[in-house]
């Protein structure tokens, strides 16, 4: 941990509006260490910067965070759109750009970024035979050329890289701060947040209860996605859960399913509803044990029409 | 007589004459009304092979003994008569005002013959038919017949059921409409159009007495109150469109005329996505506490109402996942009054021909899968029967055969019946319901899926199981469409025989038991059979496609899953095991002496 005070010379910004598609569900939401996974990435990064901006979509639901909300004008319009409006909104004039998907933050990488940009205008690491532009630094100076790339329609940050003085960091230079590359790992799937959850209980490793749990994903159909107003909601269980233990933590999680889809006892659905696993079988029994990365669709048990 | 009026009416369209006939009570008692009541009529007055669309062919209109009661999902009319489409049994169910002024016309039933010398519509109010000119009428859509006919006769309470322009040019699958609902399966709009017949107007005040009303009223107030439980909460909060995502995700969704049982696109079209963004509002049938009718806004501002059997076969079935073109095509559908699922599975097999450069008439049209434009400007010539829509008009089996050999192959119907949107290579029990259905491939006269759907069986591998379990739902079935009772009531039932034969003795006033209940579906059943058998059914015809037979399913869930024909034989001997029947399907004396069927 770094004990230094936050720099008010730099910006951070967190670009959160993505889709999510493949997640099912908001990424910048999912719990992690305890929290929303946007709150653990501002609360890391304020460490490093006082002046942190988050970019979201029109609507997007963020919980309250001290920091600079900026909504991005046009929906899921891709990166370009979310740094050129992340810089717009910073007080900056350097700013470092990271996304609501990369839990594993390595500050002191962050730090060495920051420390290369002196006459450059871009510090982008370069990771495995990509380039990473949103674990990367930006002047404002950049913004008219990712303007001009929003016109013509190029979404794509690294068309940036060759227009502007872009500082490459390799990988070797990467490797001294982070060895195995943890900056970069983002979250795209269920899989993913279920392997990021397993490698920061390694790191963190403090509780053993916690330590065997398991995580699985409810997906909901029909009248549960109306009611709960939510597609997915990934939860975490005790090792050995059983479907009544995913009933139980899912009413607690959504309590406007108890009595419509959850029954009253908060162990069972109610008639009407019926449970089915990673798409294959339909499950009666509710003492069915539940597997890590389990899916778990609730939807109705009348297929007719 | 309590229940019943004991009588029908008989129309003779070539004579202009019509006549009361009496229905007897052992008849009825055998046989109920709606579906059983039309297939035993069915049976009695088409003549042996009769052509479908000849004068001949009885086109059979009929009531049941709980519409009218008050019950809650009763208001319902049944059509029957010999298909256009597959030369076997047509029997389609319809819902709503119209069939409770049918029974309040004083018959159980219309049975109409022969051909009127020109378009006629049949006005019948109290004891009087008439035959009256429909010179206006031809070529309007059916709702707007049914408005024209209560303006010329300055009666808004008639009710009346009507044709389309589909109907009139006998395109193999239009439908018979009333109130934007539909007797849709079967062609049996093309039937109703081959007699020159437009419409059908209905103006009554007769009543049926029940034999027990406070019986009646008890059980319908049970009923009204359990329809309004979780078991319908699908029905009442979302509607059958609700099934397109959980079919998608259990690999169950057909897609691009079965080349897939997912859909890419699928939550652009998911009845989630619609509810969001293009809901306008709900509505129900006439005596219906469970109002399951979704009406959607495009975004022309229009209310499209969507079932998910539409959405599927004009959405991914066709590879469209734009709703706009789902909402406008179930539109033109309606408005011509063409079957969705018939129309959508018949131009996902000229999509595919035309990529496939078999049917290079529908390629030119730039019919393609995912060609929204294509598909509306097809469904307009489908229904004048002009350019290629003279031939997809036949319906997918018969525009194969004028295609040729190969075209066949990805022709998606059960003897001739175009396949819904329950994939039966992972709903293997379903696979045999489709295979074995006489109205072809059907999920409304059996709902094997239930079965896949409960967890009870290994729904991607079929057995010598399944047999018990379609038959029993084929006979539950043809139980409900005789009273008649909505399906999307049926699990609301405690225990549905003895309950509903308690609801028979009430009406009725007979001593009727849940074992002659259940023997009456059996017999409804097996009479279904029993009029294909005469028309020349083979055991060939319970069968599947070969598509489902050849490929295993290549994407979802189900990946991998193949349907042998090994499987689906064992299956379909498992079920003619179950009934009785002999080895190759056909019904032995001894069963049809056993359920009073002897001919």
């Amino acid at each position: 941990m770094s004990n230094k005070r936050p720099t008010d010379d730099r910006s951070a910004i967190i670009l959160a509006g993505g889709r999510s598609s493949r997640m099912g569900q908001a990424k910048a939401l999912l719990p992690f260490a305890g929290e929303p996974l946007i709150a653990h990435i501002v609360r890391s990064l304020k460490e490093l910067f006082a002046d942190v901006v988050v970019v979201v979509a029109p609507d997007q639901e963020i919980p309250a965070l001290p920091v600079t909300l900026v909504r991005d004008e046009v929906a899921y319009q891709g990166p370009v759109s979310g740094i050129y409006h992340g810089l717009k909104a910073a007080k900056s004039d350097v700013s470092f750009v990271g996304s609501c998907d990369v839990p594993f933050l390595n500050r002191t990488l962050i730090s060495y970024l920051c420390s290369q940009i002196r006459d450059h205008d871009v510090v982008v690491p370069y990771w495995e035979g990509r380039y990473q532009p949103l674990f990367a630094i930006y002047k404002k100076s950049v913004m008219p050329y990712l303007h001009a790339q929003l016109q013509r329609g190029e979404l794509r940050p690294i068309f940036l890289f060759d227009k502007v003085r872009t500082r490459k960091i390799d990988e070797e230079e990467i490797r001294r701060f982070d060895p195995d590359g943890l900056s970069f790992l983002n979250m795209n799937t269920p899989e993913d947040y279920e392997a990021a959850l397993q490698r920061w209980r390694q790191l963190h490793r403090t509780n053993t209860t916690e330590d065997q749990s398991i995580v699985c994903t409810v997906e909901l159909f029909g009248v549960a996605r109306l009611r709960a107003k939510t597609k997915a909601v990934t939860l975490e269980l005790p090792r050995n859960a059983d479907l009544v233990k995913v009933f139980f933590a899912l009413a607690d999680r959504l309590p406007t399913l108890v009595g419509s889809v959850i029954a009253p006892d908060r162990e069972s659905l109610v008639a009407g509803q019926a449970c089915n696993v990673n798409g294959r079988d339909f499950i009666r029994d509710s003492t069915t044990k539940i597997h890590s990365g389990d899916r778990i669709f609730i939807v109705s048990a009348d297929a007719g029409g | 007589m309590y229940g019943f009026h004991g009588r029908f009416l008989h129309v003779d369209l070539s004579t202009g004459r019509s006549s009361w006939r009496e229905l007897e009570e052992s008849r009825l008692q055998n046989f109920l009304g709606g579906i059983g009541l039309g297939t035993s009529l069915l049976y009695e007055f088409a003549p042996a092979g009769v052509e479908p669309l000849s004068a001949a062919n009885p086109l059979i209109f009929t009531s049941a003994p709980l519409v009218g009661t008050g019950l809650t999902t009763t208001a319902k009319y049944a059509v029957v008569t010999k298909s256009p489409l597959t030369n076997f049994i047509a029997d389609s169910l319809s819902s709503s005002f119209f069939a409770l002024e049918l029974k309040r016309v004083g018959t159980d039933a219309l049975v109409i013959t022969g051909r009127a010398s020109s378009p006629v519509y049949l006005f019948i109010e109290e004891e009087k038919a008439e035959l009256r000119s429909a010179d206006n009428l031809w070529h309007k859509s059916a709702s707007e017949t049914e408005t024209l006919i209560r303006a010329q006769n300055e009666d808004p309470a008639i009710r009346v059921a009507a044709i389309g322009l589909a109907g009139e040019n006998c395109v193999r699958f239009a439908t018979i409409s009333n109130e934007g609902r539909h007797a849709g399966r079967g062609g049996v709009g093309a039937v109703m159009g081959s007699k020159n017949l437009k419409a059908i107007a209905l103006r009554g005040h007769a009543q049926v007495p029940v034999a027990d009303p406070r019986g009646v009223a008890a059980i319908a107030a049970s009923l009204r109150e359990r329809s309004l439980g979780t078991l319908t909460a699908k029905y009442r909060e979302i509607g059958t469109v609700a099934n397109l995502a959980v079919f998608n995700q259990l690999g169950a969704l057909p897609t691009r005329n079965f080349q897939q049982a997912t859909f890419d696109h699928a939550e652009a079209v998911s009845g989630e996505s619609l509810t969001e963004n293009n809901f306008s509002r709900k509505q129900g049938c006439a005596s219906c506490t469970i109002r399951c009718e979704r009406l959607f806004k495009s975004l022309s501002g229009d209310e499209q109402r969507l079932e998910y059997e539409t959405l599927f076969a004009l959405g991914p079935l066709c590879g469209v996942h734009d709703p706009e073109i789902v909402l406008q095509a179930a539109r033109l559908c309606d408005h011509y009054g063409i079957d969705t699922i018939s129309t959508g599975g018949t131009l996902a097999w000229a999509m595919e021909c035309a990529e496939k450069g078999l049917l290079p008439e529908a390629a030119e049209h730039g019919l393609r899968f995912g060609q929204g434009e294509a598909l509306l400007q097809m469904i307009s010539l489908i229904a004048e029967r002009s350019d290629l829509g003279a031939v997809l008009a036949e319906g997918s089996r018969r525009a194969a055969a004028l295609t040729g050999d190969e075209a066949a192959y990805w022709a998606m119907h059960v003897k001739g019946l175009e396949m819904p949107g329950y994939e039966p290579r992972s709903l293997k029990t379903m696979a045999l319901g489709l295979a074995v259905s006489p109205r072809g491939a059907c999920h409304n006269r059996s709902g094997a899926y239930e079965a896949d759907f409960s967890g009870a069986v290994d729904r991607l591998r079929g057995d010598a199981g399944r047999g018990a379990l379609v038959k029993g739902s084929e006979d539950f079935n043809a139980t409900l469409d005789s009273l008649i009772v909505c399906k999307f009531l049926r699990k609301c039932f405690r225990d549905f025989y003895s309950e509903s034969a308690e609801l028979v003795e009430r009406v009725t006033g007979w001593r009727y038991s849940d074992a002659d209940l259940r023997q009456t579906g059996e017999r409804i059943s097996t009479l279904k059979k029993l009029f294909n058998i005469r028309e020349g059914w083979q055991p060939a015809d319970d069968w599947l496609p070969m598509r489902l037979l050849s490929e295993p399913i290549r994407d979802g869930v189900a990946q991998g899953v193949e349907l042998s024909a090994d499987e689906l034989r064992e299956m379909i001997e498992s079920y003619y095991r179950v009934r009785d029947w002999n080895e190759n399907g056909f019904i032995p004396e001894s069963k049809l002496r056993q359920l009073g069927l002897e001919v």
